[in-house]
């Protein structure tokens, strides 16, 4: 098993090795020409065997002057490969080139640069080609020339914006700012990091450059004393090749064109693809999860009946880099009481926002549920379908994400969004009640009514959380799931927004999943706490105990790490180390490497998690009541 | 950068484009071999007397601009000639009158010879374009929407092939399957001497559009399908498209109403780019079908050193680029609000 992103990248480095296998095939054919005769000048025509079909003798027939079509081809390698070459060369010599300067002296030198490219840009380069050949005298030379002058505008504009990009980057200021020269910085820090978009670009241009050699010989401007894949089919279409059904004088030619210059155009988007392929994911492949019942232990202490949402031994798995695959969690178990704040605490990658959207039915692409149940209400959400789960969405379970400048669709106004979420609900159909609701729900969170029609990022990131909740609010669900809902937000507007939240709970009876990793937060909002720590819960308790008589070693961690105002004087401790890798989780307990405390049975059998007093359970074998 | 400046920047790039090309027009014709006395056929009954009467005509006899007596060869004159009597004024005025000189070859105004053969080529392009603009972005989007399965490989696969054609060949392809087993015209815009009504000559006409048609959609469908797929798939990357599934809305639904808005503005910007392209196409196509459209008339100029037809059909064709990508500019705002000026 491996990851999506993992798979995407073995596609795109197969696409670049069929390209470059392409590529190969023609160089190999375009050396090997001078073996099987000279081009067709050279050598005594055949006449008589005009048009001749593919036979033992001509493998692929004749064309219009009776020449052999394999020989002619293999010939027209050379001068395809030769132009697609050397005009990329020019032509990303000179577009790189102006790139890299304009991103990287800016100002003057940049704007200038740019507006030449700009005029550049848009000057339709086929026509211009015409136009400049057919001014020059053809020939190979200044064939090669315009091609390479008429494509060099789209890899200055790549380029510079590349360039702009790893300029901001920290080691390339560090360089500047220690004094390394502006050519230094520039040939040294900046080209490097450039390079694999100018070779994708490169590979590109020369798929264009072949292309347009062959347009132009085509069209009759190439140099007719060449023996060109252009100049084959503009004879036999000349010479009457589609009337005297010689479909291999044309298809063959074609044909090569075709597979030389998809090869230089996969290697080129392949390797294009390879460097952005890290960071892109599918959010619209997250879905149900596939769900494998019967393992994993039936809790012994059931869900209680007052509970909204029940998760019981919840075990998700991701496919990872390894044959093993990572446990991201790995029976997590708790209970969200009706009208409770719940915090879900731990540091990133314990599995916190794993477990809040498998609530929700939304894994990423290839993680499932692989044990374990979730239960709304004493409803079993694992296993549902599609379409099951869309019911329950928002009307039931809602969500406010964190960053509300991306959880907003940046080309729809906050109004539109807001309406969205309602017509789930199927009881206000009319627009007016609709749009009534929307007003409502603005003005609930502390939006001005009249800002329904603005778009996202005319608000103030304050603003854009309270859309977002009155968004979350608009089927009036009964579990809201808030993930990191106050980060990036300058800390007042973040009490305002903590505030409200807690308002909302009073007033709507609302029970709130509130995932952080500031346990400023959860001290101000929460009424019980889980701590969760490499995919496992680590503790849960009410918040006066977590903070006050905290029984885990981890926990007691992450509150020596956390400053105190009470006690200002009190050194902080950060925790050495980093969590464990899940691909397989070490066999003990999972925070025995980090533990100061941990003695040799921890390393090898893992704590379960058990009640030490009433509202507090704790996984550590060293825990005591 | 606000929505003006912006704006104000796009107007003054294509004015330098516009300026641009009529400076090459002007020069580099000024520059070369060609003469109206020897263009399409060389006459040899031409005496000296009028070959200069007829470069007379042409107005080739006036000086080039003020202090440059002719570019070929390069011979320096007085700054102080009339500024009105030089070919530069005359080029710039007849311009502003919407002409575009004599051609050499048929003696006839190039404006009134380029008019009909423009709207010939927009016919063409149109019904194409459309039809690709169509099938590309409906495949992109489904591509995306499954990124990294098969059938997102194939049909990336099919628009790299697709963008790998070259135009003239896949023209030729397409006339021999189309003529061979479906009947169609082997060219040209409408039977000669074809007898009937309106409505007989309109499906004519359709008849002639269908193959030139059919290779310019194939040609930009795998551009425009590449292009959609990949701002999709950055697109479908961000938070809102996640907050979208949690409302419930289906992925179908999250392509439709958050993904392709949110996507439009890279995809038109590539769109409007393209037609450099695209008139590219037209070049090529026009000449495989005989088509008597802008491209086809710039090919009998190269070939017989027509120079005004020849400078007249690339002003216009680089206008129209430069135009087009002017009108997608001032799509931006209604594409994406954050462009809007605040």
């Amino acid at each position: 098993m491996s990851t999506p992103t993992a798979q995407r990248l073995a596609a795109e480095r197969r696409q670049v090795r069929i390209g470059a296998a392409l590529l190969v095939v023609a160089a190999v054919a375009a050396l090997a020409a001078p073996l099987l005769g000279p081009a067709a000048p050279d050598r005594p025509l055949t006449t008589g065997d005009v048009f001749a079909p593919p036979s033992a003798r001509h493998w692929l027939g004749t064309d219009d002057a009776g020449t052999d079509v394999l020989i002619e081809l293999l010939w027209g390698a050379r001068v395809s490969l030769l132009v697609g070459l050397v005009a990329s060369v020019i032509s990303v010599a000179v577009g790189g080139g102006v790139g890299l300067v304009a991103g990287f002296a800016g100002g003057r030198t940049e704007s200038l640069l740019m507006r030449l490219t700009d005029v550049a840009l848009v000057l339709p380069a086929l026509p211009l080609a015409i136009v400049l050949v057919a001014v020059t005298r053809p020939g190979l030379a200044s064939l090669i020339l315009v091609i390479g002058l008429v494509t060099w505008p789209g890899t200055a504009r790549l380029v510079r914006s590349q360039t702009l990009a790893v300029k901001e980057r920290a080691f390339v200021r560090r360089a500047r700012s220690l004094g390394s020269s502006e050519t230094r910085t520039l040939m040294v820090h900046v080209l490097p990091q450039v390079l694999p978009l100018i070779a994708a670009n490169g590979a590109l241009v020369v798929s264009q450059a072949i292309l347009a050699e062959s347009t132009l010989s085509f069209l009759g401007l190439g140099d007719a004393e060449l023996p060109s894949w252009g100049r084959m089919l503009s004879f036999a279409l000349a010479r009457g090749a589609l009337s005297a059904g010689a479909w291999w004088a044309l298809v063959a030619p074609g044909a090569a064109i075709v597979a030389v210059v998809l090869g230089a155009t996969l290697v080129g988007f392949g390797l294009e693809q390879t460097t952005a392929a890290a960071t892109r994911r599918n959010l619209l492949a997250v879905g149900s999860p596939r769900a494998t019942h019967g393992r994993g232990r039936r809790d012994a202490e059931a869900g209680s009946a007052a509970a909204e949402l029940s998760v019981r031994d919840l075990t998700i798995e991701y496919p990872g880099p390894a044959a093993e695959p990572v446990r991201a969690v790995d029976g997590v178990s708790f209970d969200l009481r009706s009208g409770e704040i719940l915090g879900l605490v731990g540091e990133s990658g314990c599995g916190k926002t794993t477990v809040l959207m498998s609530l929700l039915g939304l894994l990423p692409e290839g993680a499932r549920v692989a044990a374990g149940s979730i239960r709304l209400g004493g409803r079993e959400l694992v296993g549902l379908g599609e379409r099951e789960l869309a019911a329950i969405r928002w009307r039931e379970i809602s969500l406010v994400y964190q960053g509300a400048m991306n959880a907003l669709n940046p080309v729809r106004t906050v109004g539109s969004q807001i309406r969205e979420a309602i017509l789930r609900q199927s009881e206000l159909q009319t627009a007016e009640l609709v749009a009534l609701r929307v007003r409502e729900l603005l003005e609930r969170v502390g939006i001005a009514a009249s800002r329904a029609g603005s778009f996202p990022h005319e608000l103030s990131g304050g603003m854009r959380q309270r859309a977002v909740i009155a968004m979350a609010l608009a089927c009036s669900p009964r579990v809201l799931l808030a993930d990191e809902p106050t980060t990036a937000l300058d800390v007042l507007v973040q009490a305002q927004i903590l505030d409200l939240l807690r308002e909302l709970r009073d007033e709507l009876g609302l029970s709130v999943v509130l995932v952080t990793h500031d346990l400023g937060v959860v001290a101000e909002m929460c009424d019980r706490v889980v701590v969760m720590y490499g995919g496992t819960v680590a503790e849960t308790a009410s918040v006066d105990d977590l903070f006050h008589r905290p029984r885990h070693p981890y926990t007691q961690a992450l509150l020596a790490a956390f400053p105190d105002l009470d006690r200002p004087a009190e050194v902080l401790r950060t925790i050495p180390g980093a969590p464990p890798r899940l691909d397989p989780p070490p066999p003990g307990c999972r925070f025995a490497a980090r533990c100061a405390l941990a003695v040799e049975r921890c390393r090898h059998e893992a704590p379960e998690l058990r009640a030490l007093v009433p509202g507090q359970r704790v996984s550590c074998h060293l825990a005591e009541p | 950068m606000s929505g003006g400046r912006r704006l104000g920047r796009k107007l003054l790039g294509s004015t330098a484009t516009v300026l641009f090309v009529l400076a090459l027009n002007f020069f580099l014709f000024r520059v070369l071999p060609g003469d109206p006395a020897r263009a399409g056929l060389a006459d040899p009954r031409l005496s000296a007397e009028s070959v200069a009467k007829i470069r007379e005509r042409f107005g080739l006899d006036l000086p080039v601009v003020n202090g440059i007596e002719s570019l070929r060869p390069l011979r320096f004159g007085s700054l102080w000639t009339d500024p009105r009597e030089t070919q530069a004024a005359r080029y710039l005025s007849n311009l502003l009158r919407g002409e575009l000189g004599i051609s050499y070859h048929t003696n006839r105004p190039v404006a009134e010879l380029l008019g009909e053969r423009l709207w010939n080529t927009l016919l063409l392009l149109a019904a194409g374009q459309l039809l690709a603009l169509a099938a590309g972005v409906a495949l992109g989007a489904w591509a995306a929407a499954r990124s990294g399965s098969r059938g997102d490989r194939l049909a990336v696969l099919g628009g790299l092939t697709a963008w790998s054609l070259p135009s003239f060949w896949l023209a030729m392809i397409l006339l021999f399957l189309g003529s061979q087993f479906f009947g169609l015209p082997l060219g040209g815009r409408a039977t000669p001497a074809l007898d009937g009504g309106p409505l007989l000559r309109a499906l004519d006409l359709a008849r002639h559009l269908v193959l030139p048609t059919i290779t310019l959609a194939i040609v930009s469908f795998g551009e425009y399908l590449l292009v959609t797929r990949s701002a999709l798939v950055d697109v479908l990357s961000s938070d809102f498209v996640l907050v979208a599934r949690a409302k419930g809305l289906s992925s179908g639904e999250v392509v439709r109403r958050h993904a392709l808005p949110a996507a439009a503005l890279p995809i038109v910007t590539l769109a409007g780019l393209n037609l450099g392209l695209v008139v590219a196409g037209a070049v090529q196509v026009e000449m495989v079908f005989s088509w008597p459209g802008l491209g086809a008339a710039m090919l009998d100029a190269v070939a017989r050193r027509d120079y005004p037809v020849l400078q007249g059909v690339f002003l216009l064709l680089a206008v129209s680029v430069v135009l087009a990508n002017l009108a997608v500019e001032l799509l931006y705002p209604h594409l994406d609000p954050r462009t809007r000026r605040s």
